[in-house]
């Protein structure tokens, strides 16, 4: 169902002006952005010398070094390139659960990061993602992109079970320059979320791994007896609640964002918990910043 | 509670059927969607809880057992196995007055009378249960009990000294498994209902007792009184005994008799010596072992001769009648010397009264007009007595019935006086006065009657002189529930201790338990009560139909005091905790 009230407000999306995406590695864009990359060239940051080469561009030689000693001594930099960020939303119907609805909160939260990567003009891929099926929104950038951005991701309805490999397969199935990937989910997935960041890990993307939490699944508030029906696959689970089931399940929950983040530990990649009763501002102007990952 | 025999099955069945459709009707639980169930399946399945199937067959099995083991304990199942069968027991104590008889163990009869009862309650199942009854007609339990407070019930009950034992009617009851004990020392004789098991406890001892004893004026000599008491000594061999009589204002007389076995010996003793007052003989003989009949009590009476004064025309039977009264002196007195007589206690007219009332009381036969009594209307003619009041001291123990009279004064009766005889037209033909001077008018004159000729009539003029001149009645009765025929009566003893009495139709009830001598109070009238045993078949200790019946065995103690519809309940109590610690780990459902 789409949202009928605007994403972002206005006052919010000035405060998200004032941020930028944080990345620990080089963006490899091939356009020129705003971000390090590895590439020495035109830019701002100096990076080193080298002897001048005919052909080199002379606005580049350092003058003061010539008449020290009347050598030609270019000076190079670091040359800043976009970032092919890919924004992937889970739109699974395990995302259509809670109060508010995880859904929603991802919806929000995918549309702030957008609006920043789109301030730094870096090419804003977005893709829901449901089962095998992945839709995108072919890469924009700039500030003027930012309306389509948001129209796409409150298009966005629940759909079948949670098919992460599957999806990053079929998207990534197409060449697509090395980038930030940042995944917008609540990994609830029946197949493993380690085929999938396997595969993010072989592309030797930067990923970032929102975990979105609804407080109704980290502490749910259920009858002793009851039939809990899967949302996505519809397989029923007879329970008898007890106090010690309670607390084994709070358990589980818990290591399964612990083992999300271990494995995004392991291998240099950004992980944080979202939790839908967490205010968006104090999400992205708080948390995201605490972590990293906007500046 | 009692179940009938098909009872027991049909709950269980019950019970069982209801348990079963309860879980086969359990509703369902609710439904709920939630985002996903991949935690909670992952969470199931490092718990490896049984199959849900499996779950529920426990679940059913626990509460099932619980179920019927409750139902089964409200049957109270008995199983031989465990606690020996569950019975009713009836247990009957004879407590009648020779259970008190000490046996050569210095305890008594009744003491091992009640060890033998509490042997049998030792021996009898664990869910048996107990009426205990006596042959003093007091069930003292209302209902059959179990061990303990059969027990308790069994302590309460004590030796009463009451006449005339009798088996209660409990067999009436229509239980199974009903068994009935009589513990007894055969001497009192009850009938034994058949199917009774009868458990003696007699054993042969030594006794002297006072059999009789009573006080009599001495014939021709109203002022003398002679005391008779009669001992029996029913021990098997000859006794020594001393038997004194004690009384008031002098020394006891003490006597020392030897006494063959199984003899009486009867002595007389001049008492005249003594003051009007209680007399107490008491006999001891060494190892006597029943206390109860070794006193006994009488009344004295006042030894001074009561005067009567005679005014009559001539009746020979009056005369002769008044004569023969024990202490009466009679003085016969010419009407004109009435007023001038004096010593007189109690005056008896003849056809005669003064214009006056006379100074002593009065007894009048057909009474010519007098201001001082009550006022009559001619005669009535052929008439006789259909009614009288008959707790009245003066018509005490005396029938009127066949009274009949030619003649007789029409009397007009007035308030207070007291009608105590009338005819069928309400003509009172036998007045008294109420209170103050004390008279009695009868209407009719003896020739005119044939009052003289009944059987009743000295006792008639010996109630009247009685009642006149204010002599106390004695009693003699046996200990036990003394009916007094007065109304109302406060009951002393000789210590001044009120005895426990209740109102009963006119009369007294109360329970004298003890031999001794009462005095009962009511208003105006009162009366001494003497108690004593005074009976030869409580005395007749070994007389006693079980003499010849062997000791019987001692009863072994039950095996255990394991009652199976307690075990029952225990069970089902620690299933109930497993179902509870099993359902809150849902290993059950």
């Amino acid at each position: 169902m789409a949202s009928t009230t605007p994403l972002l407000d206005e006052s919010f999306l000035h405060k998200l002006e004032m941020l930028s995406l944080g990345l620990r590695r080089p963006a490899h864009g091939q356009l020129k952005g705003a971000h390090r990359s590895r590439r020495v060239g035109s830019g701002m940051v100096f990076t080193d010398f080298r002897a001048y080469s005919p052909g080199d561009d002379i606005r580049n030689i350092d003058w003061g070094a010539y008449l020290r000693m009347d050598r030609l001594i270019l000076k190079l930099f670091e040359e800043e390139a976009d970032l092919p960020i890919y924004l992937f939303v889970d739109a699974s119907r395990s995302m259509d659960y809670g109060a508010p609805r995880k859904l929603d909160c991802a919806r929000k939260l995918a549309a702030a990061l957008c609006y920043v990567a789109l301030l730094s003009h870096d090419r804003v891929n977005l893709v829901s993602f449901a089962d095998a099926d992945a839709r995108a929104l072919p890469a924009r950038r700039g500030k003027s992109q930012a309306p389509q951005a948001f129209r796409f991701l409150e298009s966005i309805q629940p759909g079948r079970q949670t098919g992460l490999h599957s999806a990053l397969r079929r998207f990534f199935g197409a060449p697509r320059t090395r980038g930030l990937v940042m995944l917008i989910s609540d990994f609830l997935d029946p197949d493993g979320i380690e085929p999938g960041f396997a595969l993010l890990r072989r592309f030797r993307h930067e990923v970032v791994l929102l975990h979105v939490v609804s407080p109704q699944e980290r502490e749910p508030q259920l009858p002793e007896e009851v039939v809990l029906v899967d949302a996505e696959d519809g397989v029923a689970s007879e329970l008898d609640l007890t106090p010690s089931l309670l607390s084994a399940y709070r358990e589980a929950f818990r290591r399964h964002g612990q083992d999300i983040e271990a494995y995004c530990r392991k291998y240099g990649w950004a992980y944080m918990q979202a939790p839908t009763d967490v205010p968006l501002e104090e999400l992205t102007l708080k948390l995201l910043r605490q972590e990293g990952l906007l500046r | 509670m009692t179940l009938p025999a098909v009872a027991p099955i049909a709950l269980i069945g019950a019970v069982a059927l209801m348990v079963l459709l309860l879980y086969l009707f359990k509703p369902s639980p609710r439904r709920l969607i939630v985002s996903s169930t991949l935690i909670w399946r992952r969470v199931l399945r490092a718990r490896n809880r049984a199959p849900d199937r499996l779950r529920w067959w426990i679940s059913l099995l626990l509460a099932m057992l619980i179920a019927l083991g409750v139902a089964s304990a409200l049957t109270r199942p008995a199983l031989d196995a465990l606690g020996a069968t569950a019975e009713r027991v009836v247990l009957v104590l004879d407590n009648s007055a020779t259970l008190a008889t000490l046996t050569s163990d210095g305890r008594t009869r009744w003491e091992h009378a009640q060890a033998r009862a509490r042997e049998i309650i030792a021996s009898g199942g664990a869910d048996s249960s107990y009426l205990v009854a006596d042959t003093q007609r007091s069930i003292a339990s209302p209902r059959f009990e179990e061990p303990v407070a059969a027990l308790q019930t069994l302590a309460g009950l004590r030796v009463m000294p009451w006449t005339d034992p009798l088996f209660p009617d409990v067999l009436a009851i229509r239980e199974p498994n009903l068994r009935a004990w009589f513990i007894t020392d055969g001497v009192a004789p009850i009938q034994i209902p058949p199917g009774v098991v009868t458990r003696s406890v007699f054993q042969i001892a030594d006794n002297v007792g006072i059999t009789a004893f009573d006080v009599r004026a001495v014939p021709g000599d109203a002022r003398r009184h002679q005391a008779f008491v009669q001992v029996l000594n029913a021990s098997p061999g000859v006794k020594r005994v001393e038997l004194q009589v004690a009384g008031v204002g002098r020394s006891p007389m003490i006597r020392t008799l030897d006494i063959a076995a199984g003899t009486v010996a009867g002595e007389t003793f001049d008492v005249s010596a003594f003051s009007s007052g209680p007399l107490r003989a008491l006999v001891t003989a060494p190892r006597d072992a029943l206390a109860a009949d070794d006193a006994a009590y009488a009344y004295l009476p006042p030894s001074r001769a009561i005067r009567v004064g005679l005014v009559s025309s001539g009746d020979a039977a009056l005369e002769r009648t008044l004569r023969l009264l024990p202490r009466a002196q009679l003085l016969l007195v010419p009407p004109q010397r009435v007023s001038a007589r004096s010593g007189v206690d109690v005056w008896v007219f003849d056809r005669y009264a003064p214009a006056q009332p006379p100074l002593a009381p009065a007894l009048l036969f057909r009474p010519p007009r007098a201001q001082w009594l009550p006022a009559s209307h001619g005669d009535v003619g052929a008439t006789a007595v259909t009614s009288w009041v008959r707790d009245h001291p003066i018509t005490d123990g005396l029938s009127l019935r066949d009274v009949l009279a030619e003649h007789a004064l029409a009397i007009q009766a007035e308030t207070p006086t007291q009608v105590l005889a009338a005819d069928a037209n309400r003509h009172p033909l036998i007045l008294a006065s109420p209170s103050g001077l004390r008279w009695v008018e009868v209407a009719f004159a003896l020739q005119d009657s044939n009052l003289p000729a009944q059987a009743g009539f000295p006792v008639f003029l010996s109630n009247v002189v009685d009642w006149m001149t204010g002599e106390p009645l004695a009693l003699k009765s046996q200990p036990g529930e003394v009916r007094l025929p007065i109304a109302g009566a406060k009951v002393v003893d000789l210590q001044g201790r009120v005895m426990s009495a209740r109102d009963a139709l006119g009369a007294t009830l109360v329970a004298l338990d003890d031999p001794g001598l009462y005095t009962a109070r009511a208003g105006e009238r009162r009366l001494r009560v003497a108690v004593s045993v005074s009976d030869p078949s409580v005395t007749a200790v070994n007389a006693s139909r079980l003499a010849d019946q062997p000791a019987a065995p001692a009863l072994q103690a039950r095996r255990s005091n394991f009652a199976p519809w307690r075990a029952l309940l225990l069970a089902s109590a620690l299933l109930l905790v497993l179902e509870w610690w099993s359902y809150n780990r849902r290993l059950t459902v």
